[in-house]
């Protein structure tokens, strides 16, 4: 039983920084109807500008992370400006087109830093936490926090805001959004933008407890994306709720599988989506005929 | 045509004598740029034929190259026997990754399917069976009557000729019926299954089609290099063979060769500076992406309709008129239709609620009802798109609940749709191609056994279908592009593609919704002809006006109830009718002038 | 090629004289096809304008044009004292113009009362838009009762009226209306009718494009008829209703 929780809160941690990059699929399909399959290179973008900036700079970790933030939604407004043309036409090009960004960041990020990555000390040093005979990390429960904030400010973003409304009609439609006299293009850019900030979040709340290397925005990615779709595609709770899973899922199998545990991962994943492929919290479209 | 042969043969003897011009390094290179393009061509059948988002294909390759690697070195199977049960586990491989294709479409099926590869590759680092990550050495050289292919110059001979049945085999699905129908359901897959194609097993023949050209080129790579490692089979690669296929063209079987042929000496070239090729690749995938979406091979089409569109922009074809059957043709009669305490909840939401309705044969029926009264969930159930809470529906006295849209229409089942679905990327002789084409998926076997008669099907399809076309006065747009044309015409093109399907039971939604007076006059011709044809109609209409003229009974639908069934005379003036349908002051009148004088003529 | 102004209207409240939309030499190319081609036609102040026609024949298009939603090239467009020939699509509707779009277009993912406040979007959330949501909750009760259901979850008829409703959020002088009937039961059809009039009786312009002529032909007292991008006859709903081409061809009789 106490192993149990073990695996669960250690999972936790992870499953707060899968959240976040859930999320961030989530915010710029919600707002503009786009697969970015680019947002993992992204992550490792921002855990290599936090990083870097953090070891090199010697300011708190903290600090770091907002410069991070400026870096990748630079690159998020790049990818945004480039794929303007496909956007509201084809879905899998996009998608396609974005799969290319993902191998140009990648490479990037190797001719920048180079292939073989570096270690991050954690900013938290104080001992785990011991409650009722489980060990918890103390930064852990750092990054449960700020992604629990970050979800937060989302939801009330798209649900109280005049703008966060905007971005929603704007993605379902974009000529009425325009006719009301919403700008398009600088909404769909804020919400790569936010999109990206997410990102840099997830990557530099996730560097201290990886290995930083260029290929970490692939399994980042295709986990996050696992997250989002299992808790709902576009749906801001489902991604929380999805990132959390796959986490203790992935701690689970780690402890239970060893090296199988991505195999077990993605098997799991695959049964689960296919048993309710809309995930946890999505709604069900209609095909209307 | 000739053309295209004299192309090919061209090509045929440059790659017979290209080894002469190489050295060994040159020619491992090319062997390794079949492999790829081998892999490309099933790619770009399920992907770009089919539209199947398929991010394991560097699996299916794996799991073929490892099952020789394993065969061979520890089982002591000889090479072609390993490389027979290859193509068999790499096949197995393609139908389970296939499954959630019957699911899930687009980004999803492009998650589920990169997760399964990289589950593959977790698989092949760490299992000892496979030799963990220094992969396994020491594959027997494929024997062959003799001839030593441990030469890399002999070995490009079996690949060459390997690949050109493959090519040709792509080539000959590509443009027959089966990969018609592929494309048709890329396109649109609920039209796709409503004229007859059965969606399910097309999306596995996909997938199978993907594994089987990944299980070749996985056989000819272990007896090439003769020594399988993962990296071969990672991500990376994943996206490399993706980026062959986009640059190459997804849509067209050779654009796919010529990206992975083109990629995969560039990067050989570049390999010495391969972060840079890697980022090169993005930037072109990318760029081809936006500026050329039908990449390389899209090229020369592009360039010819631009210069087409300047040379005869003041040609117009013109919409000729119907052509009804000469009377007394077939002595067939429409088939019936029962449907019987039909209801349909969504998500607690009653959509329909106890329905029943009987359509007598050769019947023109028409359902009448506000917006939101279930006339449209009434015919998605009744041609098998959805499936009923309670009740049932039988035509000719056969259940047709509970079936698929594709076994419906080979029932005799057609239908339109209220917002046109039309195969946008294919002519409007492919559509009604597509529909016309009644043969079982079981006689796909015919493809890989008797290819002659899929040809003669074929010759005997397209004459059907110019006779179909001028039928409907559509033959000047035969090779026009459906969206490309008015409405009016679009809506007649989806009856014709429906009548291709040789219904005996045609479900009309809106059909005269967008057409002008004139259009809608014409309309009524045709349903009449089509229904002294033998065919049974069922139309929902707000075309008040065509539903008096044209109807012989009206089904009236208010809030998932029927609230009338009659003559249109009779129904028109009930008053509940009035009340939830019709409203009282503007139409009323009409409607009883017109009534009135459709009973004069 | 133009229309006329006349639409002695008594009930206009407060529409000041210059709110009058000129449009002259209006085109529209599609990749080197024309849709529209140099039409010209005003609405006067208070005034309905119907435009009727085939699909294709380029009804839409002009309304998109003003709009700004497709390229477009104009030797005038003027709506009141503003040239809105370099106007931005987003920009139109400050010039008080509403446009309620072909095929109703609601955001179906948000609740009514969301998609009416973003049809509100150039104004404040607060005070007197509160008070323009009053007036559509008046005039389109149901819209009210259904203020928190999502919009995509409405009929088709109630989808409309949406449609409508949001136009008028803005607080438009000139609505342009495109197939406000399509796909309609005959019965919803009659409600638009009583709405369109309601809107001109409360003083707005309306120009109302149409594939239903009968439709069109109550609800406005000038009409063009337009054919291969071109204005083929304009004239008094009352003589387009008689002129027997119109007859056949847009009323099938």
């Amino acid at each position: 039983m106490e192993v149990f929780f073990q695996t669960l809160v250690g999972g936790l941690g992870f499953g707060a920084v899968y959240a976040l990059v859930a999320m961030g699929f989530s915010i710029v399909y919600r707002t503009m109807g786009l697969v970015n399959f680019a947002h993992g290179q992204v992550v490792m973008i921002g855990a290599y500008a936090a990083s870097t900036f953090y070891m090199t700079a010697h300011v708190p970790f903290f600090i770091s992370i907002p410069v991070a933030m400026v870096v990748t939604g630079l690159i998020g407004l790049v990818i945004e400006r480039v794929l303007r043309p496909l956007e509201n036409k084809d879905f899998d090009l996009m998608l396609i087109g974005t799969i290319g960004f993902g191998m140009v960041l990648e490479s990037l990020a190797t001719i920048i830093w180079g292939a073989t990555g570096h270690a991050v000390p954690s900013p938290v040093d104080t001992e785990p936490l011991d409650v009722f005979g489980i060990r918890i990390r103390t930064y852990s429960i750092v990054v449960l926090a700020v992604a629990a904030l970050a979800t937060v400010a989302l939801v009330l973003f798209l649900q109280r805001t005049k703008r966060g409304a905007a971005m929603q009609a704007v993605a379902m439609d974009h000529e009425a959004a325009t006719a009301v006299g919403i700008h398009v293009g600088r909404s769909n850019a804020v919400a790569f933008a936010i999109g990206a900030g997410l990102a840099a979040l997830a990557g530099a709340l996730v560097a201290p407890m990886l290995y930083v290397n260029p290929t970490l925005g692939g399994s980042l990615g295709i986990k996050g994306f696992a997250a989002a779709i299992l808790g709902g595609f576009g749906n801001i709770p489902g991604a929380v709720v999805g990132g959390l899973a796959i986490g203790v899922l992935d701690s689970y199998a780690a402890g239970r599988f060893q090296a199988y545990s991505e195999l077990v991962v993605f098997l799991v994943f695959t049964v689960i989506i296919m048993i309710k492929p809309t995930g946890l919290f999505g709604e069900r479209t209609v095909n209307r005929a | 045509m000739r053309l295209r042969v004299g192309g090919f043969a061209v090509a045929a003897v440059a790659a017979w004598f290209l080894p002469y011009g190489l050295d060994l390094y040159g020619i491992h290179v090319i062997d390794i740029a079949i492999v790829f393009a081998l892999l490309a061509v099933g790619l770009g059948l399920a992907m770009g034929v089919a539209g199947q988002i398929n991010l394991a294909q560097v699996a299916f390759f794996g799991v073929s190259s490892y099952a020789v690697a394993i065969l061979t070195t520890r089982a002591g199977f000889g090479f072609w026997t390993a490389a027979v049960l290859a193509l068999l586990a790499a096949t197995l491989v393609g139908v389970l990754v296939g499954i959630p294709a019957l699911r899930m479409q687009s980004h999803y099926l492009g998650i589920v399917t990169l997760g399964l590869a990289l589950a593959f590759t977790n698989w092949v680092t760490n299992s000892t069976v496979t030799g963990g990550a220094d992969g396994i050495s020491g594959i027997p050289v494929p024997p062959l009557f003799g001839i030593d292919l441990s030469s890399e110059y002999l070995y490009y001979y079996l690949e060459l000729v390997v690949f050109g049945l493959a090519l040709a085999f792509a080539g000959f699905v590509a443009h027959t019926g089966l990969g018609r129908r592929m494309r048709a359901m890329r396109d649109d897959s609920l039209a796709a299954g409503a004229v007859g194609a059965p969606v399910p097993i097309l999306r596995m023949t996909a997938f199978v089609l993907a594994s089987l050209y990944g299980g070749v080129a996985g056989v000819l790579y272990a007896g090439l290099i003769r020594y399988v490692a993962p990296e071969t089979f990672s991500i990376a690669n994943m996206f490399l063979l993706l980026a062959m296929v986009i640059i190459g063209g997804r849509q067209s079987i050779l654009g796919c060769v010529v990206g992975a042929v083109a990629l995969a000496l560039l990067r050989e070239a570049l390999v010495d500076f391969s972060v840079y090729a890697q980022l090169g690749f993005g930037i072109v995938v990318v760029l081809m992406v936006v500026f050329a979406p039908t990449g390389l091979a899209g090229i020369p089409a592009r360039l010819r309709r631009l210069v087409r569109r300047r040379r005869t922009s003041d040609h117009r074809a013109t919409l000729r008129p119907f052509r009804p059957e000469p009377a007394g043709g077939p002595d067939r009669v429409g088939a019936s239709l029962e449907i019987s305490g039909i209801s349909k909840q969504f998500r607690g939401l009653r959509a329909l609620d106890d329905v029943s309705m009987s359509v007598a044969p050769g019947e023109i029926r028409g359902v009448v009802g506000p917006n939101g009264s279930g006339k449209t969930t009434l015919f998605n159930i009744v041609t098998g798109i959805y499936g009923v809470s309670s009740g049932s529906a039988s035509v000719d006295g056969r259940v047709v609940t509970g079936r698929r849209p594709h076994q419906l229409s080979q029932l005799g089942l057609a239908r339109t749709f209220q917002n046109l679905r039309l195969f946008g990327q294919m002519t409007v002789r492919d559509n009604v191609l597509v529909a016309l084409d009644r043969s079982s998926m079981l006689a796909v076997w015919r493809y890989l056994l008797w290819p002659v008669g899929i040809w003669r099907a074929e010759r005997d399809l397209r004459a059907r279908a110019d006779d179909l076309l001028e039928r409907f006065g559509l033959t000047d747009f035969a090779e026009a592009a459906p969206t490309s044309l008015p409405y009016g015409i679009q809506r007649r093109l989806e009856i014709a593609r429906a009548m291709a399907t040789q219904p005996r039971l045609l479900l009309l939604d809106e059909p005269a919704a967008g057409l002008n007076g004139q259009e809608v006059g014409q309309l009524g011709e045709i349903v009449r002809a089509i229904r002294a044809d033998g065919v049974t109609v069922v139309l929902i209409e707000h075309n008040m006006g065509l539903v008096m003229s044209l109807c012989d009974r009206v089904t009236v639908l208010a809030s998932g109830g029927v609230i009338a069934d009659g003559t249109p005379a009779e129904v028109a003036v009930r008053p509940e009718v009035i009340e939830a349908y019709l409203g009282d002051s503007m139409n009323t009148a009409d409607i009883a002038a017109e009534v009135e004088s459709e009973a004069v003529r | 090629m133009s229309g006329t102004v006349t639409d002695p209207t008594p009930t206009n409240p407060t529409p000041t004289p210059t709110d009058e939309l000129v449009v002259s030499g209006l085109s529209v190319h599609y990749g080197g096809v024309r849709a529209v081609s140099s039409v010209s036609f005003t609405v006067g102040p208070g005034q309905c304008v119907g435009i009727i026609g085939a699909n294709g024949a380029g009804k839409t298009s002009t309304l998109k044009a003003l709009m700004g939603l497709v390229p477009r090239t104009a030797e005038r467009i003027q709506f009141g004292d503003h040239d809105l020939t370099r106007v931005k699509a987003r920009d139109v509707v400050r010039h008080g113009i509403g446009y309620v779009p072909e095929g109703r277009h609601v955001f179906p993912g948000l609740t009514v009362e969301k998609n009416l406040l973003l049809g509100a979007y150039v104004r404040a959330w607060k005070g007197e838009t509160r008070s323009t949501l009053g007036e559509v909750f008046e005039l389109f009760p149901v819209l009210g009762e259904m203020r928190h259901r999502l919009a995509g979850a409405l009929s088709g008829g109630q989808q409309q009226m949406l449609a409508v409703g949001r136009a008028l959020m803005s607080k438009p002088r000139l609505i342009l209306l495109d197939e406000p009937s399509m796909g309609l039961s005959p019965k919803l059809i009659e409600d638009i009718l009583a709405v369109l009039q309601r809107l001109s009786a409360a003083g707005h312009a309306l120009l109302l494009v149409e594939q239903n002529a009968k439709l069109t032909f109550e609800a406005t007292r000038t009409c063009l008829v337009m054919e291969n991008g071109e204005v083929a006859m304009t004239g008094t709903s009352a003589e387009l209703r008689d002129d027997p081409r119109v007859r056949q061809i847009y009323l099938g009789l």
